[in-house]
């Protein structure tokens, strides 16, 4: 196992990764906060393990992630407030 | 109540008889819901919520469900009981509701939805040790298949008997613990009550790659909408005519029973021609709805919204907006009730006020009797026909305006900051065979009931209007020329004269205000026609080619119809937007057919 940090938007499709933290991200300005509480409540705590299922069309977002048997779309934005550490294959 | 999505509504409806409808995406019901609930020894009323993954983070939507719960909504009882309810496929992101739910002291039940579905992907739920650890009655149910909800009633019942009325507000205790903590508990609990396989079935993952595929799903994508539009064009046909025929039929005995005379011309010309004007449209309208509901019911379109939030954030919209869309090409009014699941109130007005730009079905029967006047029935490359391809490039120009309006609104206001879009996809499931029947029925019933109502009444409306006063007995003009109608049509005439309307024209467009449909019966009046075709002959006869398209561009656009105007207003709680929203549409539609009406001449 890696013990290298990657935030999720960074991660190749198929990839499975660990939650590491969810970091603070300036795009949500003030609703930063409470963006991170709600990815905390979909469950994507640290040490959650998830796995990268798809893409959308233009550069890798929105970003497809099953964790805990659900599956999301999340914006690049979103992802990259994850960081995870990945296992190697 | 419970996370979204989980079926709640499918379960208020077994245990209430209601029909609210069931969909699997989240965000069905945007709207609190009541029925009563008999056989609890004492009267009750049942609340159906909107779906909340939490009660501290909200959308307008999930604001209902807190509101409710709470007893915060003015004037309304708040609830004695609360009936959780959980996906049992996905028991770890509703159990933190529930625990959530359960730090507000009320007394709870907790229903386990989808067991079905859980046990079939291995999943098993030791219901009784889940019971007692939580403290709270656990029943496992299928709402869609009313496995259970016995169970579930008598649950209900034994806790009637026992709880006490409460009083009062009750207020959001401050978060007791952090979301860490309460999933550390979950995964204790679930640990010693369930047991689950680490992997979902695999056909699912399969069917996701191919569906979220950045090419090939957008190609599926474009597949299915054509596949829709073909459908209704193509399908539909065979039994269009055949009631068609019936209503000729109809109106030749009725006409021989009647004798000549004012009565016999209403019967014929107003009631049956008008009425079985519209009624013909019965199959279009059913399949559009069954391509629809299939949609709705199979999972996929949380995913086209995923495929498509980075195009629609490019018009500042995003993937939430999609499914109020696609709502809208059913009829504009769900369409907008369903933006109150868009948590960024800037998206969600932008949403609002170019959903009405997606043809709604209202429109489909005014472009099928102008496109089968004017467009030739031919083939093209040997697979579509050009009627279809029309068709659907009338839904595109709404698409495209709807994009180009987007962008425009959302260039004029300043960057706000980012709102997640955080789209749950859920599983894929064949559509319930049950709800899909029921849909479609109560579909074509609204549709009957429009046509058996307000049609019927609009139609006797324009019947008189269009016989009296009648012609002067030295007439040279057909006798229309000199009733009321015809007096109206010519008094707006010039006023659309750019657009090269014809008075017949115009009349149409004023019924069609209370329902698009009824320009199709409003022309067949005017025109003294009866059926489909026979109209069709006599608007190619009058009408030249630009000018038709033209009304079909007016079409397009014009807020043409009160319903929306007034569910507008009612959602934006705003008198200025909802003015801007019918004066713009107006515009559009003016200049939109002015527009196709010059370059058809010049082409011409």
């Amino acid at each position: 196992m890696s013990h290298h940090v990657t935030p999720l938007h960074l991660l190749p499709k198929g990839a499975r990764a660990t939650i590491t933290g969810i970091a603070s991200h300036s795009h949500f300005g003030e609703l930063d906060a409470q963006v991170t509480l709600r990815l905390k409540e979909l469950g994507f705590l640290p040490g959650a393990m998830l796995q990268v299922i798809g893409f959308g069309l233009f550069g890798a977002d929105p970003v497809a992630v099953r964790i805990n048997g659900t599956k999301f779309g999340l914006r690049r934005s979103e992802a990259a407030k994850i960081l995870t550490t990945t296992h190697q294959a | 109540m419970g996370n979204p999505n989980c079926g709640k509504t499918a379960l208020f409806n077994s245990l209430t008889g209601a029909r609210a409808k069931v969909a699997n995406y989240a965000g069905v019901t945007v709207e609190k819901r009541l029925g009563s609930l008999a056989g609890l020894g004492r009267p009750a009323e049942l609340i159906d919520l909107p779906g909340t993954y939490s009660l501290y983070v909200a959308s307008p939507d999930e604001q209902v469900a807190r509101r409710v719960i709470l007893g915060e909504m003015a004037g309304e009882a708040a609830p004695d009981v609360l009936v959780a309810v959980v996906d049992a496929t996905n028991i770890k992101l509703g159990l933190r509701l529930v625990l959530e739910l359960q730090a507000l002291g009320l007394p709870m039940i907790l229903a386990l939805n989808l067991a079905d579905a859980a046990r079939s992907c291995g999943i098993t739920i030791d219901t009784a040790a889940l019971s007692q650890q939580l403290g709270m009655p656990v029943v496992e149910t299928v709402a869609v298949r009313k496995n259970g909800v016995a169970d579930l009633q008598a649950a209900l019942a034994e806790c009637a008997a026992n709880a006490g009325r409460r009083s009062g507000q009750l207020t959001l205790p401050e978060r007791a613990e952090a979301v860490e903590d309460v999933y550390a508990r979950i995964d204790k609990l679930l640990a010693s009550c369930v047991s689950a396989p680490s992997h979902a079935p695999v056909w699912q993952d399969k069917l996701d790659a191919l569906v979220m595929h950045p090419v090939l799903g957008l190609v599926l994508l474009a597949t299915i909408l054509l596949l829709m539009f073909q459908a209704v064009f193509a399908w539909a046909a065979p039994v269009m005519d055949a009631i068609e025929g019936s209503m000729g039929w109809l109106g030749e005995s009725a006409g021989a029973l009647l004798p000549a005379g004012i009565l016999h011309d209403f019967v014929v010309d107003g009631l049956i021609a008008g009425v079985g004007g519209v009624l013909v449209f019965l199959p279009q309208i059913i399949i559009l709805f069954a391509f629809i509901l299939a949609l709705e019911d199979s999972g996929y379109l949380p995913r086209a919204a995923f495929l498509l939030d980075r195009l629609m954030r490019g018009v500042g919209l995003s993937g939430r907006s999609f499914i109020p869309m696609l709502s809208s090409f059913a009829c504009a009014v769900p369409g907008i009730m369903s933006t109150r699941s868009i948590a960024d109130p800037k998206e969600r007005l932008v949403t609002i006020l170019t959903a009405p730009l997606m043809t709604c079905s209202a429109r489909l029967p005014v472009y099928a009797v102008v496109i089968g006047a004017f467009v030739p029935q031919q083939s093209v490359w040997g697979v579509f026909n050009l009627q279809g391809l029309t068709l659907f490039a009338l839904y595109i120009a709404g698409i495209v305006s709807a994009a180009l309006v987007a962008w425009l609104m959302h260039r004029r206001e300043a960057a706000s900051q980012g709102f997640p879009l955080l789209l749950e996809l859920p599983n894929y499931r064949w559509p319930n065979a049950y709800h899909f029947l029921l849909g479609l029925k109560e579909r074509a019933w609204i549709f009957l009931r429009r046509v058996g109502t307000i049609i019927l009444a609009l139609s006797i409306v324009l019947w008189f209007l269009a016989t009296f006063p009648h012609a002067p007995a030295n007439a040279t003009l057909p006798a229309i020329e000199y009733s009321f109608a015809g007096m109206l049509g010519k008094a707006m005439q010039p006023l659309f004269d750019p657009l090269g309307f014809n008075w017949q024209m115009c009349i149409a467009l004023i019924p069609a205000m209370a329902a698009r449909e009824v320009a199709v019966s409003a022309l067949a009046t005017v025109y003294a026609v009866g059926g489909e075709d026979a109209l069709g002959g006599a608007l190619a006869h009058d009408w030249g080619l630009p000018v038709a398209l033209a009304y079909l561009a007016w079409f397009v656009y014009a807020p043409q119809c009160l319903a929306t105007i007034a569910v507008v207003r009612r959602e934006t709680n705003s008198l200025r937007a909802t003015i801007v929203f019918t004066g713009y549409l107006f515009a559009l539609a003016y200049l939109g057919a002015l527009l196709v009406r010059q370059i058809g001449a010049l082409w011409a």
